[in-house]
């Protein structure tokens, strides 16, 4: 069964009233009309809160590269400057539109959508916690893979549309990483999805316990390199440094998004940064137990819920400081080095890890590294 | 309800967007309102129950062949390209030759076939009912990798052998002639 937010709300006690007093609204069709509210609010939520996420990342990467080059950052807007990206989004949203004279119109202003849309979908899945996460479908991990080349065609169609060869290049480079990156990234996932027997999210948390030591990532040492190769594999998937050739401006200007103004690149800014928080996001649930807290604090009470919540936010955050740490300290690569890392290097070491994890599964009967020792 | 919404909404997408490939001239923008006819499709799937098949839809040919028709329109030239080199644009009508009736035959007969097949035996025997509820939640991963790895094991075997030598085979394509580039070097130190 799917279970979603809908079914984690109908084990409240409250439940029967709600249903009582649609059923009296809209007849039989009023547990229907009530899951449809819940979604559609909850989806409202997650979206708003997750473009604040993304636009706090703007705020965070220019923080935190000011920390790195002992510079002092944004500081006039608000207390620390925290404030900056709203500044950042009313500037955007008053700048002229500008599509360039030779452009393809109608996918010039589709490009920009099809990353958000990508971008989003994939925060159905998204494992918040328990009961919270919008559904858990049992599929989960491979519908987030699938919806997410939505944004390998958006990055590619703005670079064409825009018809510059800055552009061009970006989209093509875009692209292309993209697809290459997805293999060692699915191939690490699937790793994971072989010890703990599903991919639906909840199936891959509940493998894990709250503390690190049951952690997928320390479980047993192919999935101690599966979570570098997944982590590198994933940072190249969202075009950021060492990875950022799409959007190289030593050479491409700004790539792919060159030709655009106003909120239609802030649009392609914001699928980025939310794009990271999803990736980290499916790092911390799949390697670093997800939204499991110590002891299973709360139960699943609401209150469990939002320590849940807060285990996942703070792992995924983490990660998030990785991300900008890593592209403030590493050069970028060139083109041929890009490929090579992929395909000489993370494809066939994520390939032995699922090897070595199917191996570890049968002749460990599945028991993590630290089970062993304690034996 | 909410599912016969659903498939209402996909196959109006698959359809529409099936129609602007056929009509549209742009073929960038036929591409990307095939896009949408394979994201309707995958819908289709996704009411019918079929989860697991609705997401490969997307995975394989969202995230690859679509990308790959771009990328193939792209490199030849785009639609400029093809329209200056192909004439596509300004034939004059002719009565056509050999292939095209042929081809016209074909696929005249082959779409017959089709629509007998469907209105004489499949329609009527399968008895019509409403689409079981418990069926469209359960997930259809689990029986879908035991029977792939019981009953049709030889198919998936086979496939992968498949797909293993189409991957050697683009890697053989794709490799630089090592003999002709060595000759090359070599005239050129001549």
């Amino acid at each position: 069964m799917n279970s979603t937010i809908v079914s984690y709300f109908s084990t409240l006690p409250f439940y029967n009233h709600i249903i009582g007093f649609f059923n009296s609204l809209f007849g039989e069709n009023g547990q229907m009309v009530f899951a449809f509210t819940v979604y559609f609010i909850a989806a409202f939520i997650v979206v708003n809160i997750l473009s604040a996420v993304g636009g706090l990342g703007t705020y965070a990467e220019r923080k935190i590269s000011a920390d790195l080059q002992a510079r002092i950052g944004p500081n006039r807007v608000g207390p620390y400057g925290i404030l900056q990206f709203l500044a950042d989004g009313v500037k955007m949203i008053l700048k002229e539109d500008i599509i360039p004279r030779g452009a393809d119109k109608f996918l010039f202003y589709f490009a920009p959508m099809l990353a958000l849309l990508g971008v989003f979908a994939t925060l159905a899945v998204l494992p918040f916690s328990s009961g919270l996460a919008l559904t858990n479908l049992n599929i989960g991990v491979f519908y987030l893979l699938a919806v997410s080349s939505l944004v390998g065609i958006a990055v590619f169609l703005g670079g064409y549309a825009a018809n510059s060869k800055w552009s061009l290049l970006g989209g093509m480079r875009g692209a292309s990483q993209i697809i290459s990156y997805e293999i060692p990234v699915t191939i690490s996932i699937l790793a994971i999805a072989v010890l703990s027997g599903g991919i639906s999210f909840d199936k891959l948390i509940g493998a894990q316990g709250g503390f690190p030591h049951e952690w997928f990532v320390f479980h047993n040492p192919f999935t101690f390199v599966g979570f570098f190769v997944f982590f590198t594999g994933a940072l190249a998937e969202t075009n950021r440094a060492p990875f950022d050739l799409p959007e190289a401006e030593s050479e491409l200007v700004s790539g792919y998004n060159t030709e655009y103004t106003g909120m239609r690149f802030g649009f392609f800014a914001l699928a980025e940064y939310v794009e990271i928080f999803v990736v980290c996001g499916v790092a911390a649930a799949l390697f670093l137990g997800g939204y499991r807290v110590p002891f299973d604090l709360g139960g699943d009470t609401l209150i469990g819920q939002f320590l849940q919540i807060g285990s996942f936010v703070t792992k995924t955050l983490l990660l998030y400081y990785v991300v900008i740490w890593v592209r403030w300290t590493l050069p970028r690569l060139r083109v041929d080095q890009l490929m090579m890392i992929c395909w000489k290097y993370l494809t066939p070491i994520a390939i032995f890890n699922l090897v070595g994890c199917a191996f570890w599964l049968v002749k460990f009967d599945g028991r993590s590294m630290f089970n062993l020792i304690m034996n | 309800m909410f599912h016969k919404l659903l498939f209402i909404m996909s196959t109006v997408l698959t359809v529409a967007s099936a129609l602007v490939v056929l009509l549209n001239k742009n073929i960038m923008h036929a591409c990307i309102a095939l896009l949408g006819s394979l994201i309707g499709i995958a819908g289709l799937y996704l009411t019918l129950g079929a989860d697991f098949v609705a997401a490969t839809q997307l995975m394989v040919y969202v995230g690859g062949v679509v990308i790959l028709m771009l990328f193939a329109v792209m490199l030849t030239g785009g639609q400029d390209f093809v329209s200056k080199t192909q004439k596509l644009f300004d034939l004059t009508p002719n009565m056509g030759n050999a292939t095209s009736y042929s081809v016209g035959i074909v696929s005249a007969a082959l779409f017959g076939m089709i629509i007998y097949g469907l209105t004489e035996s499949s329609l009527s025997s399968i008895p019509k009912k409403d689409i079981d509820p418990n069926l469209i939640e359960a997930s259809t991963l689990e029986r879908l990798g035991e029977l792939l790895l019981t009953d049709h094991v030889l198919a998936f075997e086979i496939s992968s052998v498949l797909l293993l030598g189409a991957l050697v085979g683009a890697a053989i394509i794709a490799r630089p002639d090592r003999s002709t580039s060595s000759s090359a070097n070599t005239s050129e130190e001549q």
